[in-house]
């Protein structure tokens, strides 16, 4: 692995069509709602695209330039959403996504990320085992009385760092909803540490990769074989990241596609209405970034002048094995409640504005990306919108706070328990 | 380096989030896919970082730009602006240039349903237009780059034709009342603009000036800058809701019932010609376009290992085709229609390969086709191509630049040089009732290899001495003083009208001649 110099080909193959910047262009269906980049809707300039950014890493590869504070800004105001990946893939084999990150992993070890606010977190993550600088001890004083996870089982409920210090709703409805239809499960208490997210994402990957090894050592030693989580951001990392890079074989659980699973066996039966009208917002790390990588390690046959193909053929990431229909169908499930649907939707999904970092260090652009989707929520005359991430949560209920708007958001876990009967 | 006097100029017109001067954002305006060949063209190590700008801005509204206009002419500036800038064109082309990013202008200011047009800024796109216009029964004319660009930019400043072209013409044809900041910086508002509000109409009394702000092909940018036009518009014949299921890349799109797409097979040109004729003069075509096999694999295929597999599957079974959409707005009309291409197929001697059933269609390759995403297809393989050809005249003579393209094309495919595609890659559309045609050459190329480049340029020009040779009408890529002096000597020196043009309008040639021509003559040589 040679970092940037290895996307060097992809990178000097854009074309800089902009299509990085749109939706899917089959799915546009308003102009309205036909972009698909926070960044550049934002703040304009072509370098903060997919695309631009793939140009940025290329320039500087090539050593025209330097980085720059400025440069370094349009580095991080970047929620990582993937957004750019799935529409560039329509027709071109290239990979914007994976160059943003290896980008940053650049600034990293150029010293020049990443962000200031990054650097508190993975201090913290450091010293603490969660990025918001809280006590570790107390990471599990979230469990509800009368709880009781086993003392050891083959599934663990890794509750995540959000879940458990900020948005504490989740996963008490998350251990509630086990309880109550009996799942074997346990936690791992005081030995849970943070999954390595926010310093992976932000470009600091020598760090996250010694936690991750840490927490993979950590779960084999309590003889865990599956992972279920109600984050999506430690979804994603077991589940993409994790394999990719430390070749771990967990199955790996996002409570949504548990409890899809539970609603069609008949596990899980709901006994209250919801009348609710909701719309689901697809968080990007459950969606298209959740789809696995699949290393390709093939060769690229010479079939004719400059005409080759990938044997075997070359897996294409595109978002489609995404986490997309388990929600949506456990919503479909509860009575009374209606689902309606945004016009961006799976794995073009717009994000809700606080990954990759934005929300520590741009939460201005961070609340102003939420606003964007609340406006397209509203468009639906959904009441309430829904998710499954605590990361979307914050920035959600931090912006329809901030906008005074009447909608209400729910975790998907919250909505579950409450046609369960029961409460947060 | 701009000074800081002119920088703050700048700024206080556009506010300090709308400007830049950072080496690496600026590099991305620098970087454009082609410059690697015009790099080529000149000696020059082949490399799409082309010049950067001395800054980007991004003015909101025409008295921005006004203003920005200005501030260049007052310092010795030169400028140029781009929509989505897509192409070498979209860059500047020398030193001491601003580039104004119209991003921030993407207001469709106007939908007019009686009247049947549309009033666009520049950053508005295809797909967004025919998105809203479809909600109304309408759509308009959309150009072959894709439906992430700019109709503004391709109706104003470039020549444009489309999928669609044989029902919706090409984008000069499709060009009304023009709002226009010109070099100096005066605004010119052309057509009806001119005696009021409306603008359905491109001409006013007097003189039309269409023919000197855009002529055949437009001045790629070298003219000043379009910061609205009104395009016009066309019934749309399916329902007001567009349907697209599924999960990429396996879209699905809900075909209207009146719909009906053909793949027409011909052993030879002779056939194809006739059927363009007939298919043209009988308008019952919403596209009807021809391409080589390999074409018609990834225009229906949803990725790149099923165009691969399909490659393959058409081997032999694919001579010269037309790939036809029938649509209608009622039963009737599309049975008649039908019956009129059944006909036709019959008398010209051809082979509709989807009844046959060796080609199969997807249902989102309908909707690829009416939003005008077949182009991007020629991606798929490699990732880059570009045209060379793409003369605008009889179907006769465009079938004609195939015919004299292919053996120039094997010689640089032996030499491996570019992409082999047997010679047979060509995309071609017909407009004006089937009699007039457009034909480029898409061409593979390696952008990463110098050679590649290099000889990708070599085959460029030697097509365009082809097209002089052979009468095959105005390439595409005749662009700047160099090229434009050597075709129009063998065109009236037409070369001397457009500069006697570029000096009325621009004596200091602060529009950024580089892609079109300089006042005085003797600017850049720019090969694409």
């Amino acid at each position: 692995m040679d970092g940037l110099k290895d996307y060097e080909k992809v990178m000097s193959s854009c074309v800089r069509c902009s299509n990085c910047k749109f939706i899917p262009a089959l799915q546009v269906k308003s102009q309205r709602f036909s972009t698909v980049c926070p960044a550049i809707e934002r703040y304009n300039f072509h370098a903060y695209s997919g695309g631009g950014k793939m140009i940025i890493a290329l320039s500087l590869l090539k050593g025209r330039v330097r980085y720059s504070d400025e440069l370094v800004k349009v580095i991080y105001r970047c929620t990582l959403c993937g957004g750019c990946d799935v529409s560039c893939k329509y027709f071109f084999d290239l990979e914007p996504l994976e160059v943003i990150s290896e980008l940053r992993v650049h600034c990293v070890e150029s010293g020049a990320g990443p962000m200031p606010q990054h650097r508190r977190w993975i201090a913290s993550i450091e010293q603490n085992h969660n990025p918001y600088g809280e006590p570790h001890e107390e990471r599990f004083s979230w469990m509800p009385r009368g709880v009781n996870p086993r003392d050891s089982s083959e599934t663990v409920y890794f509750a995540g760092c959000t879940p458990s210090y900020r948005r504490d709703e989740i996963a008490r409805a998350t251990v509630k909803i086990l309880d109550a239809v009996g799942f074997d499960y346990m936690v791992l208490g005081e030995d849970e540490y943070c999954c390595g997210s926010p310093m992976f994402r932000v470009g600091a990957r020598k760090q996250a990769l010694k936690l991750m090894q840490r927490n993979v050592e950590t779960l084999k030693k309590a003889g865990v074989k599956r992972i279920v989580t109600s984050c999506a951001g430690c979804y994603s990392m077991f589940k993409v990241e994790y394999p990719r890079y430390l070749n771990t074989d967990f199955e790996v659980l996002h409570v949504s596609e548990l409890l899809d699973a539970m609603v069609r066996s008949g596990e899980l039966e709901f006994s209250k209405d919801v009348p609710l009208r909701v719309t689901y917002h697809d968080p990007c790390h459950l969606g298209r970034n959740s789809e696995p990588y699949i290393p390709w390690e093939g060769e690229l046959v010479k079939v004719a002048s400059l005409v080759y193909i990938p044997v075997p053929p070359k897996p294409v990431r595109q978002g489609a094995k995404g986490v997309y229909e388990p929600p949506r169908n456990v919503l479909r499930s509860i009575p009374r409640l209606e689902l309606v649907e945004m016009e961006r939707v799976r794995e073009y999904a717009y994000c809700c504005g606080a990954g990759g970092g934005v929300k520590s260090a741009f939460p201005d652009f961070a609340l102003w990306t939420a606003g964007r989707r609340i406006e397209e929520a509203k468009a639906t005359g959904a009441e309430a919108l829904v998710s499954c991430c605590p990361f979307c949560a914050t920035n959600f209920k931090d912006a329809l706070k901030e906008r005074g708007e009447k909608m209400g958001y729910y975790d998907l876990t919250e909505l579950v328990l409450k046609a369960m009967g029961g409460a947060v | 380096m701009l000074s800081r006097e002119v920088y703050k100029a700048l700024e206080n017109v556009v506010g300090p989030e709308n400007i830049t001067d950072e080496p690496g954002i600026l590099d991305t305006y620098a970087y454009q896919w082609g410059v690697e060949v015009e790099r080529a063209a000149r000696g020059e190590e082949p490399s799409r970082f082309g010049c950067r700008p001395e800054a980007v801005v991004l003015p909101s509204c025409t008295s921005e730009v006004q203003a920005i206009v200005k501030i260049c002419n007052e310092h010795g500036l030169r400028f140029k602006a781009h929509s989505t800038g897509f192409g070498a064109w979209g860059a500047v082309s020398g030193p001491r240039t601003i580039l104004l990013d119209l991003r921030r202008m993407n207001r469709i200011v106007k939908i007019d349903e009686k009247n049947m047009y549309a009033v666009i800024e520049p950053y508005v796109t295809n797909a967004q237009l025919q998105a809203e216009l479809i909600k109304r029964g309408l759509t308009h004319h959309l150009h072959g780059a894709g439906p992430q660009t700019s109709p503004l930019a391709s109706h104003t400043s470039m020549c444009g034709p489309g999928f669609t072209s044989v029902s919706t013409g090409f984008s000069g044809r499709n060009l009304l009342a023009v709002e226009w900041v010109l070099p100096t910086g005066d605004v010119l508002r052309l057509g009806s603009l001119n005696f009021g509000e409306e603008w359905f109409s491109g001409d006013g009394p007097g003189p039309s000036l269409r023919g000197v702000m855009r002529g055949f092909m437009g001045a790629l940018g070298g003219l000043g800058v379009f910061t609205k036009c009104a395009v016009k518009l066309y019934p749309w014949p399916g329902p007001r809701e567009w349907k697209v299921g599924g999960v990429a890349p396996n879209y699905e799109f809900e075909i209207p019932p009146y719909w009906r797409m053909y793949v027409i097979n011909y052993p030879d040109w002779d056939g194809l010609e006739e059927a363009y004729y007939r298919i043209g003069e009988a308008e019952v075509a919403t596209i009807a376009m021809s391409t080589s096999p390999e074409g018609v694999a990834t225009i229906f295929s949803a990725t790149r290992d099923e165009a691969i597999s399909r490659v393959l599957e058409y081997a032999g079974k694919i001579q010269k085709v037309i790939v036809v959409l029938v649509t209608a707005h009622t039963e009737r009309e599309f049975n008649y229609r039908v019956k009129v291409m059944r006909e036709i197929i019959r008398e010209t001697g051809g082979m509709d390969l989807i009844e046959e059933g060796v080609v199969k269609v997807r249902s989102a390759s309908y909707a690829e086709g009416v939003r005008n995403m077949w182009g991007s297809a020629a991606f798929r393989f490699t990732s880059c191509f570009q045209s060379t050809h793409g003369g605008m005249d009889t179907t006769a003579m465009a079938l004609r630049i195939a015919e004299v393209n292919r053996p120039i094309k094997l010689k640089y495919i032996e030499k491996e040089l570019i992409g082999d595609d047997r010679g047979e890659g060509i995309w071609t559309t017909s407009f004006e009732h089937g009699h007039f045609q457009h034909l480029e050459v898409p061409t593979v190329y390696d952008p990463t290899d110098p050679e590649s480049c290099k000889g990708f340029a070599d085959y460029l020009k030697e097509c365009n001495e082809a097209d002089v040779q052979h009468s095959l009408g105005t390439p595409f890529f005749i662009i700047g003083d160099e090229l434009h002096d050597w075709f129009g000597s063998y065109c009236n020196n037409y070369q001397v009208w457009l500069r006697r043009i570029k000096r009325a309008f621009d004596p200091n040639d602060t529009s950024d001649p580089g892609h079109y021509v300089s006042s005085k003559g003797g600017g850049r040589d720019v090969a694409l």
